[in-house]
């Protein structure tokens, strides 16, 4: 019975979690909803077993490896909330549960960045005396060395390309294929003062320099190109001591290190160590015998050990069932007919059973909420609007499906393609779920499945091969690069992110007035609150397009240790912040 | 005769049992748990209404599926090891029969073919066809695929056998009597060794057949089997054992593996009973 309650509160406790805007606030704390066990939850209402206590190793393990170490070529959220341990940025995000974790603060800079009056130059100062792991002073050209490197895809292959696409000279090449040459749009008038020139105004230049390890301080003389992931330079609390790859990292004290370098993180352990390669339900049984703290990918528990522990009062009470920062959707490209047809597509949106979607996903608890915004539940902009039933009638609303239809002119259905990545369980049984819920409104839909490696490179971010191949509808979902509605929305919604491969805008809208509220969003003269409600007009038109049908707003099911300490859901990453983990024993 | 018996009543049901049982792509959500995703009630949810109980996730009725998926297992089963025996006894007969330089070439090819890394050229293959090809699409080309490969890859096997069968052959009199009456090669080859052949072709492939139908089942493990929703016993062994549901609904596992361990051990009764019957010492 306590995981049914379990499963009543967990949707209590995502209106509660995370629906404070990026401003701040904490969450409402309603401990009480948790079927009666008071320390359920611990680390979605507030931070779960808080402490100051000093000492004990804290052991990570992923099923797979990372993407990278090096904070310069890093794209995936873990590897990025991992890199706090040893790596620091001009800025960073707040160690705080609720909307508070959402926001920028000082990491090496002394303050937010200054911008100029016409939005072009943003100013930040480096806090004075700070030191890498070897005693070496940390100065303001490391920073720009930094960002001069990840300019050079051939060598730093991941992370984002904000950089480039907003300072002037696009075109340097890195200093590793350009050596004589220099960044001109980053200046360092003095070694404890840093200028980006940018392009045209953006007011969201903060996250760029701060939701990222691109800023992270890199001496130039200790840089190895790709072989720097072995032995970062530390400015964080944690150094590396060794570093197998595919097999292990260890990290021990940074003995430089000192809390000034960084308010936002701590020094609670000796050792860190991540093992990489475990197989994803050894993990979960690890951290349910006490012998691993944490599961790196922060993703939750696998379905085995999901019915273990909402089973075991004993389990249950050191679990959280927290926000995910991802929402899971399905595009419908409106550029592949019948679908060009605005109403063919709200068709799909009324017709899909969401119910059957969100089991699909893994039901309440290991899937997440209904959703029926692009907007997850606490960013700026956000409104519970529910355009197409999805709330009301999970079921599917089949009378107004077969009314759109009409107005489509198809009232007897058509047939279209369906892309999804074959090797994500989930989707596979989404695709069934939806291919199933159109068959009663008389849309015949084909399956075409697709390993997830290549799925945005080649297939379903590809508009020619969607529009070749006749495939209208395809599998997909986003967390968004920060937590702002252009961090969600831009790389969906804007009609200026539609790209030949990799594209993530597989609904292909391009709609003036969406595109206007983008270019005018930037503009340095609005407020925080103004911007946002642009972002809100920008979701309700773009769900008037359909071209994105919503699934659920993903929450994890994350299991720890009761020895762990500090552990909270932050909502910049949707799991566990890694910087501020200790252990009691 | 028991695996005889089985296997007549597998095609029948194979053949009519869809007509019969529910349809196999029908969800019933109420029939689930959301919360653990899977069926509510013990042993994986069994009632009047759905026998075999039903699936995790969907609430489809898993005799439906069962029965639905038989077809495919068994279609695909035996047109490749038809591929296989067709290939291997055509190149097993002239190997063996002309020995020499023909038979050098031969065996070496089989011998690549034995050292092909098959699993991998599945996957590769059925990445690289597009969705319609050679005038068949969707699950009708992915039969022909899945054969083709199983089949073609396979028939080393029937060709050593039939090769090693044909050197023995070959020395005994009666075709030294033939040659002796002027016959040649092609005479030889298929007016008198094949018919003597033909009591090792049954029984070995009998045996192939259970073999063939783990292969597939294994191909639908990796994901490259039969496009869903088309049930496939293979596709849901590998559900219950990838996605963990072995620990909360351990009859989704039980229930195909059974189909299929049936079926083999009934192919494989079936294989020795012929094989006793062929034998010349036990007639």
């Amino acid at each position: 019975m306590a995981a049914l309650a379990l499963a009543a509160c967990g949707g209590g406790a995502t209106s509660t979690t995370g629906a404070a805007g990026p401003t701040g606030g904490s969450t409402g704390g309603s401990t009480g909803a948790t079927g009666g066990n008071a320390v359920a939850n611990a680390g979605v209402t507030g931070i779960a077993n808080p402490s100051d206590h000093k000492g004990g190793t804290l052991t990570f393990a992923s099923s797979s490896t990372p993407d990278s170490l090096d904070g310069g070529n890093e794209y995936y959220a873990w590897t990025l909330n991992f890199n706090r341990l040893y790596q620091t940025p001009l800025l960073t995000y707040k160690s705080s549960p609720g909307g508070a974790g959402t926001t920028m603060v000082p990491g090496i800079a002394t303050a937010l960045g200054q911008v100029s009056p016409d939005g072009l130059t943003w100013t930040y100062h480096i806090k004075k005396g700070l030191k890498y792991e070897d005693g070496s002073a940390v100065t303001a050209g490391d920073v720009k060395y930094a960002v001069e490197r990840t300019y050079d895809r051939g060598v730093l292959a991941n992370g984002p390309s904000y950089f480039p696409q907003l300072l002037a000279d696009p075109t340097y090449k890195g200093p590793y294929k350009d050596p004589n040459g220099d960044l001109t749009s980053i200046v360092v008038p003095d070694p404890y003062t840093i200028q980006f020139h940018l392009l045209a105004p953006f007011p969201d230049f903060d996250y760029v320099v701060g939701a990222f390890g691109q800023t992270a301080p890199v001496p130039k003389a200790k840089d190895t190109g790709a072989k720097y992931e072995l032995h970062p330079m530390s400015t964080g609390p944690y150094m590396f001591q060794s570093y197998q790859v595919n097999k292990q990292a260890v990290l021990v004290k940074n003995p430089n290190w000192t809390q000034n370098e960084d308010t936002e993180a701590r020094q609670n352990v000796d050792k860190v160590i991540l093992t990489l390669n475990v197989n994803a339900d050894d993990i979960d049984n690890r951290l349910i015998s006490g012998d691993l703290d944490v599961d790196s990918a922060g993703s939750g528990v696998q379905a085995a050990a999901r019915a273990k522990v909402l089973g075991n009062p004993s389990l249950l009470k050191n679990s959280d069932n927290g926000f995910g920062n991802r929402e899971w959707f399905i595009y419908l490209d409106s550029k592949v007919a019948p679908l060009t047809n605005v109403a063919c597509r709200q068709a799909i949106e009324y017709a899909a059973n969401k119910t059957d979607l969100q089991t699909a996903y893994g039901g309440p608890v290991a899937g997440g909420d209904i959703a029926s915004t692009l907007l997850l539940p606490g960013m700026g902009g956000y409104s519970a609007f529910d355009l197409y039933n999805a709330k009301s009638q999970p079921g599917g609303d089949v009378a107004n499906a077969k009314k759109a239809l009409t107005t489509c002119g198809k009232a007897n259905g058509f047939t279209t393609g369906l892309a999804y990545r074959s090797d994500r369980p989930k989707e596979v049984a989404g695709a069934q779920a939806l291919q199933q819920a159109l068959k009663a409104v008389g849309i015949n839909v084909q399956l075409h499945g697709y390993p997830a490696g290549n799925y945005y490179g080649n297939f379903a971010g590809a508009p020619t091969f969607m529009h070749k191949n006749n495939i209208g509808i395809a599998f997909g979902g986003w967390a968004p690069d920060w937590p702002d509605g252009y961090g969600m929305l831009w790389a969906l919604t804007s009609g200026n992110s539609i790209v030949p491969t990799g594209n993530a805008n597989i609904g292909e809208l391009n709609d003036p007035a969406v595109n206007k509220l983008f270019k005018d969003v930037a503009s340095p003269k609005l407020t925080l609150d103004q911007r946002s409600a642009m972002y809100g007009q920008v979701d309700k038109l773009s769900m008037q397009q359909a071209v994105i049908l919503p699934e659920v707003y993903a929450k994890v099911l994350i299991y720890r240790p009761p020895t762990v300490t500090n552990a909270y859901i932050d909502n910049a990453w949707g799991m566990y912040n890694y910087a501020v983990l200790g252990k009691s024993s | 005769m028991a695996g005889g018996t089985f296997i007549a009543f597998l095609v029948v049901v194979s053949i009519i049992g869809p007509y019969f049982v529910q349809d196999p792509t029908v969800y019933h959500s109420s029939l689930i748990d959301p919360t653990f995703s899977r069926p509510i009630g013990p042993w994986g949810g069994i009632s009047l209404a759905h026998p075999f109980g039903v699936e995790p996730i969907t609430g489809r009725d898993m005799l439906a599926r069962i029965v639905d998926g038989a077809p495919y297992s068994l279609l695909i089963g035996f047109l490749s090891t038809v591929l296989a025996v067709v290939i291997g006894v055509f190149f097993g007969i002239i190997a063996g029969y002309f020995g020499g330089w023909t038979d050098s070439v031969i065996a070496r090819a089989m011998d690549v073919f034995l050292a092909f890394p098959l699993l991998v050229f599945a996957i590769a293959l059925v990445g690289v066809i597009p969705n319609s090809a050679f005038g068949m699409s969707g699950n009708q080309l992915r039969v022909a695929l899945l054969v083709f490969v199983i089949g073609f890859f396979a028939w080393p096997y029937m060709g050593r056998i039939i090769r090693g069968q044909v050197l023995s052959l070959r020395e005994r009199e009666f075709v030294d009597a033939a040659r002796s009456i002027g016959a040649r090669g092609p005479y030889i080859l298929f007016r008198e060794l094949l018919p003597n052949l033909v009591g090792p072709i049954l029984v070995y492939a009998t045996l192939f057949i259970p073999t063939n139908i783990l292969f597939e089942a294994a191909l639908d493990y990796l994901g490259v089997g039969l496009i869903p929703p088309t049930p496939s016993w293979g596709q849901m062994l590998s559900s219950a054992v990838s996605n963990g549901f072995y620990y909360i609904d351990p009859m989704f596992m039980i229930i195909p593996g059974l189909a299929i361990f049936i079926t083999v051990m009934a192919f494989n009764l079936f294989g020795d009973g012929l094989r006793d019957a062929f034998d010349p010492r036990t007639r």
